[in-house]
């Protein structure tokens, strides 16, 4: 039973990971329509600055900053390769955002190094709570904790902003949006920096669960996929059940079929797909 | 006579159908003129080129003097064009105030606080999400956003369009409040007798080209070419 509720756990904390990135994904592929390979390579990206800075400003310092280093870059990439490519075929964005995955994923290599680097975190969050529960680390409830801090800020942001409110009107309609003067190139950088802070906090939370390698990118960034396609593409809050949902699938497929846990994932997908084609929360709305 | 908008030779395609042949037409500070031709005609294109939306290939849009050709949409907005498309679209899922809050913010005659006063309607739904509300109080919020960038020229794509006669009325009244305020208008329509009687001048688009440009009493005077513009739209509804 333990064992079980371990995994469980395992899966759910590694499900906030899905779930940040498959955020950050949905805001991009909604005002942008980008499917955004990338998300892993910047995400890898927000964990190894991190990384860098820890000696540097701290584990706090490096946990606010790191994210927005990641966005900054996720903004120049932005502005110099997606945005020439909007208005045409989706093709041709899904292919750049593919080879720029393949690149962030080889200049993490150069610098960093192929083989993986262990995250120092805090000491007092290394600790297990309880000691029946001895899965229960300080750091998971951290990774829950943030994670949720970072979701109500984005909610709260896309409520009560304008900026939020014209992201919104845009994912509907972005023409309207620009003949109503909002300046749409801007708000298209600003959505992509938005996700792509998302997936830089993920990086550095799972760097501190999971460790440091240059491929942790393209590991997470499928299950981050399906996570959307079972929430529900268009529905924010269906990419965040989605991830938790597959997070903790696989966890529980662990105890029982150790190898069966990552297919486990696209099985739920078909069964998804099948029943609901729209997924769980589809059709709706942003949040309604 | 320096014109608000100037618009020059219009040439604009879809992919690679050619709609506009040719398009000039102008529109002068706090003049109200009605573009009719019609379904398919072409109107709804030429407003798109206007805006940027559709850009020209050939010709010349001047809003103020000022060439806008090329210019991204949000720029020739801000530059004074308030636009209301065909068939109104709102942002449903959003409430009626966040629909309110998408233009930029500007100084001048219409504030939040203005627009709620000329439609109390909008005030007293302005939680509710834009895609419950009715027809006619789409168009006003429609309106209402196009009015909050403070615009010297309002681009109205036929706002009687699926509205009960009664409603029309209500939504042409708030069009004459925003004459009596000065700001100039183009309006769009099917219905020419109702555009005739608002309008100073009127042109006629048939497939892309101008075929008529005159005072709009002289316009509305010839039965012929009424009757012509309206059976068009008989034809349509038939
Ligand atoms: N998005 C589009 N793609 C291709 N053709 C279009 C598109 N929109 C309109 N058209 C065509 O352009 C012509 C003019 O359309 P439009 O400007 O909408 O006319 P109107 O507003 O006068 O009814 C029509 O023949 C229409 O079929
Ligand atoms: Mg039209």
């Amino acid at each position: 039973m333990e064992l079980l509720l371990f995994d469980a756990f395992n899966g759910l904390i590694v499900g906030f990971f899905y779930a940040l990135m498959a955020l950050g994904l949905s805001l991009i592929l909604g005002l942008n329509s980008v499917i955004n390979f990338a998300h892993g390579g910047f995400m890898a990206l927000g964990g190894y600055l991190a990384f860098t800075l820890v000696p540097i400003i701290g584990f706090w310092g490096a946990l606010i900053l790191a994210p927005f280093a990641a966005a900054a870059l996720g903004i120049l990439a932005e502005r110099g390769l997606i945005r020439p490519l909007y208005g045409r075929d989706p093709l041709y964005s899904l292919l750049l955002t593919f080879g720029l995955a393949l690149i962030l994923e080889d200049i993490t290599r150069t610098v960093w190094g192929a083989q993986g680097l262990p995250f120092a975190i805090p000491n007092f969050l290394n600790h297990p709570l309880n000691n029946v529960y001895f899965f229960v680390t300080g750091y998971r409830v951290f990774v829950v904790i943030v994670t949720a801090i970072a979701t109500a800020g984005l909610f709260a942001v896309l409520r009560f902003t304008r900026l939020g409110i014209c992201i919104r009107a845009g994912n509907a309609d972005l023409e309207t949006v620009a003949s109503l003067g909002v300046n749409i190139y801007f708000l298209r950088g600003a959505n992509f920096a938005l996700g792509i802070l998302l997936a830089g906090l993920a990086g550095i939370l799972a760097a501190g669960q999971l460790g440091l390698t240059p491929t942790m990118g393209s590991s997470l960034i499928m299950p981050s996929f399906v996570a959307i396609i079972v929430g529900g593409a268009g529905s924010l809050i269906g990419s965040l059940l989605g991830g938790l949902i597959i997070g903790v699938a696989a966890g529980i497929t662990t105890a029982y079929f150790p190898s069966a846990s990552e297919v486990v994932i696209y099985l739920i997908m078909a069964f998804v797909l099948m029943v609901r084609p729209r997924g769980l929360l589809g059709q709706e709305g942003l949040f309604e | 006579m320096s014109s608000l908008l100037e618009a020059e030779g219009l040439q604009a395609y879809y992919g690679k159908s050619h709609i506009l042949h040719g398009v000039s037409l102008t529109v002068a500070e706090g003049e109200v003129v009605t573009l009719l031709g019609r379904n398919g005609a072409g109107k709804t294109t030429t407003l798109r080129a206007i805006m940027g939306l559709t850009p020209p290939r050939e010709g010349h849009v001047r809003i103020g003097g000022v060439a806008v050709t090329g210019w991204p949409t949000h720029r020739i907005a801000q530059s004074g064009v308030g636009y209301v498309p065909e068939g109104r679209r709102m942002f449903r899922h959003l409430t009626v105030e966040e629909n309110l809050r998408v233009p930029p913010p500007t100084q001048g005659r219409w504030s939040l606080t203005a627009i709620f006063s000329l439609f109390p309607r909008l005030a007293e739904r302005r939680t509710s999400k834009a895609g419950r509300l009715s027809g006619g109080e789409q168009e006003m919020l429609a309106i209402s956003r196009a009015l909050l960038l403070n615009p010297r020229l309002l681009l109205l794509d036929e706002p009687s369009q699926g509205l009960a006669p009664v409603i029309v009325d209500e939504v042409m009244r708030a069009v004459q409040r925003m004459r009596d305020e000065g700001t100039a208008i183009l309006l769009v329509e099917q219905n020419a007798i109702l555009a005739l009687a608002f309008a100073d001048r009127a042109y006629v688009l048939s497939d892309g080209a101008i075929t008529h440009a005159g005072p709009a009493a002289e316009l509305a005077a010839d039965s012929e070419k009424v009757k012509a513009l309206a059976g068009a739209r008989a034809s349509r509804a038939a």
